[in-house]
């Protein structure tokens, strides 16, 4: 066993021990969801290493503002590190969507904070799809002190957009599902929409290489993937000006 | 695709004041990564069609029939969109996000790919994907299989020899080539494929296998007279890693098994396949050790007769399946209560030539399609072309409506998906 993959699993084991901790104990964080435990997998995921994550596709580019109302290229999110991104919307309730990548996040960053081999490498941003609502204000009381912390090698940025219209090119160029219900008597649109969750692994060179929904977004999964990438990259060196 | 932003755009500008939750699941053979669920009354049944030389323009064709008792076109073919080309058009799967429907023939490379949220009364085609074959060597597209913003596709044979080692090819949303992945030929895999299946829990897909090009574009009549042609069928099934898209282990299942269904039963980790040739059902599941096994569970009428086990259909539930026999032409029900010994309760002839099945959520709808392939359908009066539509009250399925495609210049009635006008997407 490798040196990164002990301490990358009792990272894991402590951040699942914490997060089961903080659900038993009703431990309350600073921001709008709690973590809360995950069950264990249910099989033996492939080592990493051991199987190829392929480039599925570019991240799109577009801009976004940060949690300052500063407008940026998301580009800058993306690009140099490895970079986990999902779409969210502050409101959202559904224990399988929003809250659910939070935990994963929030899961995935005391394991990498527990892992000094992984500190630099990865950063988390989350984006929101609802303008109207999650604007930079807002979206810095949703993320509390994970805006601002940089202890444990990880910085997690949280962006939305100035308006559906600089939103949607994004939300396309990710394949994030955004449908508007309609009402089956009337004919006529809902005023909520829906969503699938997904969320996206993105390696240095802003291309997209796993994107995971419900069904596959544990954390062990997930760190299995950024070694993998890791590891590709130690035997290739990315060169970022050249690969794009 | 990129012309529905606007649209888009639109629609989101003016109902961007709150959310709803997402849903998981779908219709009872979908991938379980599709994102929305038709769980009351589906408004429309896309057929996919098999064009016919001299009858209409004789080209493949997506198909939609209002199948909602309450409209005033129910049971009436509404849309038609022709694709312009004779492909022995056969499969087609949804995207993860439901908005489009990937369709493809078995004589060809080409995959079509429709719009059905931007009106799902009218579905359009947007792209038509053409390097299948020059990116994977692979042909005869089969299953189109949801993954997260990925399609997998099964093929059935390959552009070198046509003959049935084959694989499956991996695209983005976008129509665009990522990967392919042969199917294993070491183990005990025979190189063969046809469908294919996901338990995301337990991380397994699993494959089956058919035969190649060369078998199945000759006429049926023909081919069974060749002995060595007769042996060129698949006989396994495979496990894969679905992570690392690598096989793991092959099961022997004799007489080509077809479709597979994972039972959607969230206590259940089995899958249900039959097999065409020999007309048995199979299970795969884990053994009390945690060893997955294939163990033939019984037979589908009588194997002696060769019914012809085409396509299943599984209950929501996991605790029923329907099973249409093409050759005697009967639609068969089995009790999966204890899936080690399936029985069967019911049975109807439903046709002269039955193939595909599809029930709807509830399970108390069934839609049923005539056609298996252009060259093994049967002749003359037999050769029924059809959708047929019935319900199932638990004890009778009784005919609700038909579709007549040779009347109505359709062609050859084959797979079927349901579509709601709720899922119009902007």
């Amino acid at each position: 066993m490798s040196a990164l993959k002990y301490a990358r699993n009792a990272a894991l084991s402590l951040a699942l021990l914490l997060g089961l901790l903080a659900g038993l104990l009703g431990v309350s964080a600073l921001c709008a969801h709690q973590p809360e435990p995950l069950p264990a997998l249910d099989f033996v995921p492939p080592a990493p290493g051991s199987y190829t994550l392929h480039r599925i596709m570019p991240a799109p580019d577009g801009r976004v503002l940060d949690i300052d109302g500063r407008s940026q290229p998301l580009s800058r999110y993306t690009r140099g590190q490895l970079t986990l991104l999902g779409f969210i919307y502050t409101t959202c309730v559904d224990p399988e969507g929003c809250p659910l990548a939070y935990r994963v996040f929030d899961l995935l960053k005391a394991a990498i904070a527990a892992t000094p081999a992984l500190h630099g490498k990865v950063r988390f941003v989350t984006l929101s799809f609802d303008p109207a609502r999650d604007t930079p204000e807002v979206m810095r009381r949703y993320a509390g002190s994970r805006a601002v912390d940089t202890s444990g090698g990880l910085r997690w940025y949280f962006l939305t957009t100035r308006s559906a219209r600089e939103l949607m090119p994004l939300v396309e160029g990710f394949g994030q599902d955004v449908r508007v219900p309609y009402d089956r008597t009337s004919g006529r649109a809902r005023r909520e929409l829906s969503h699938v969750l997904k969320v996206f692994l993105i390696d240095r060179a802003a291309d997209i290489r796993e994107i995971y929904s419900s069904l596959f977004l544990h954390p062990q999964t997930v760190l299995n993937d950024i070694e993998t990438l890791l590891m590709e990259e130690g035997s290739r060196p990315l060169r970022a000006t050249e690969t794009k | 695709m990129g012309h529905i932003i606007p649209r888009r755009i639109a629609a989101l500008a003016l109902a961007w004041l709150a959310f709803a939750g997402a849903a998981f699941a779908d219709e009872t053979c979908n991938s379980p990564y599709i994102s929305t669920l038709i769980k009351g009354q589906e408004d429309y049944v896309y057929v996919w069609a098999l064009g016919v030389e001299g009858l209409g323009d004789g080209s493949d064709k997506l198909v939609t029939v209002d199948v909602n008792p309450k409209s005033k076109n129910y049971g009436k073919v509404i849309h038609s969109l022709s694709t312009g080309a004779r492909v022995e058009a056969h499969h087609m799967g949804f995207t993860d996000d439901r908005r489009y429907i990937w369709a493809g023939g078995l004589s060809d490379n080409r995959i079509w790919v429709f719009d059905v949220a931007a009106d799902p009364a009218k579905p359009k085609l947007v792209q038509t994907i053409a390097d299948l074959g020059d990116k994977s060597g692979y042909l005869g597209p089969h299953t189109y299989y949801a993954l997260p913003g990925r399609m997998l596709v099964q093929a059935l044979s390959n552009t070198k020899d046509k003959g049935g080692q084959t694989g499956m090819a991996l695209y983005n949303n976008k129509g665009q080539f990522i990967a392919s992945y042969a199917m294993p030929t070491e183990g005990g895999g025979d190189g063969y494929g046809y469908d294919l299946a996901v338990n995301p829990k337990k991380n397994a897909l699993l494959t089956s296998s058919f035969t190649g090009y060369a078998n199945y574009m000759r006429p049926l009549g023909e081919l069974i007279k060749d002995g060595e042609a007769m042996k060129k069928f698949g006989n396994t099934m495979a496990l894969w890693d679905l992570k690392a898209m690598k096989p793991k282990k092959v099961f022997s299942v004799p007489g080509a098994p077809l479709e597979i269904r994972w039972s959607l039963n969230t206590k259940d980790d089995w899958a249900i396949t039959a097999t065409a040739l020999t007309s048995k059902l199979w299970l795969v599941r884990q053994d009390g050790k945690g060893e997955w096994i294939a163990k033939d569970v019984g037979a589908i009428g009588d194997p002696s007769k060769t019914p012809l086990p085409v396509d299943i259909s599984i209950a929501r539930d996991g605790k029923g399946l329907w099973v249409s026999t093409f050759m005697d032409g009967t639609t068969r029900y089995f009790d999966l209560a204890n899936p080690e010994a399936p029985k069967q309760t019911y049975e109807k002839v439903t046709g002269k030539q039955v193939n595909m099945v599809s029930q709807s959520w509830d399970g108390k709808r069934l839609y049923i399609t005539s056609s298996l392939l252009a060259n093994w359908d049967k002749g003359g009066a037999d050769n029924e072309q059809f959708l047929r539509g019935f319900t199932w009250d638990g004890k009778e399925l009784t005919q609700k409506f038909e579709i007549d495609f040779t009347k109505e210049k359709l062609g050859r009635a084959h797979h079927m998906k349901l579509g709601s006008k709720t899922l119009r997407a902007g």
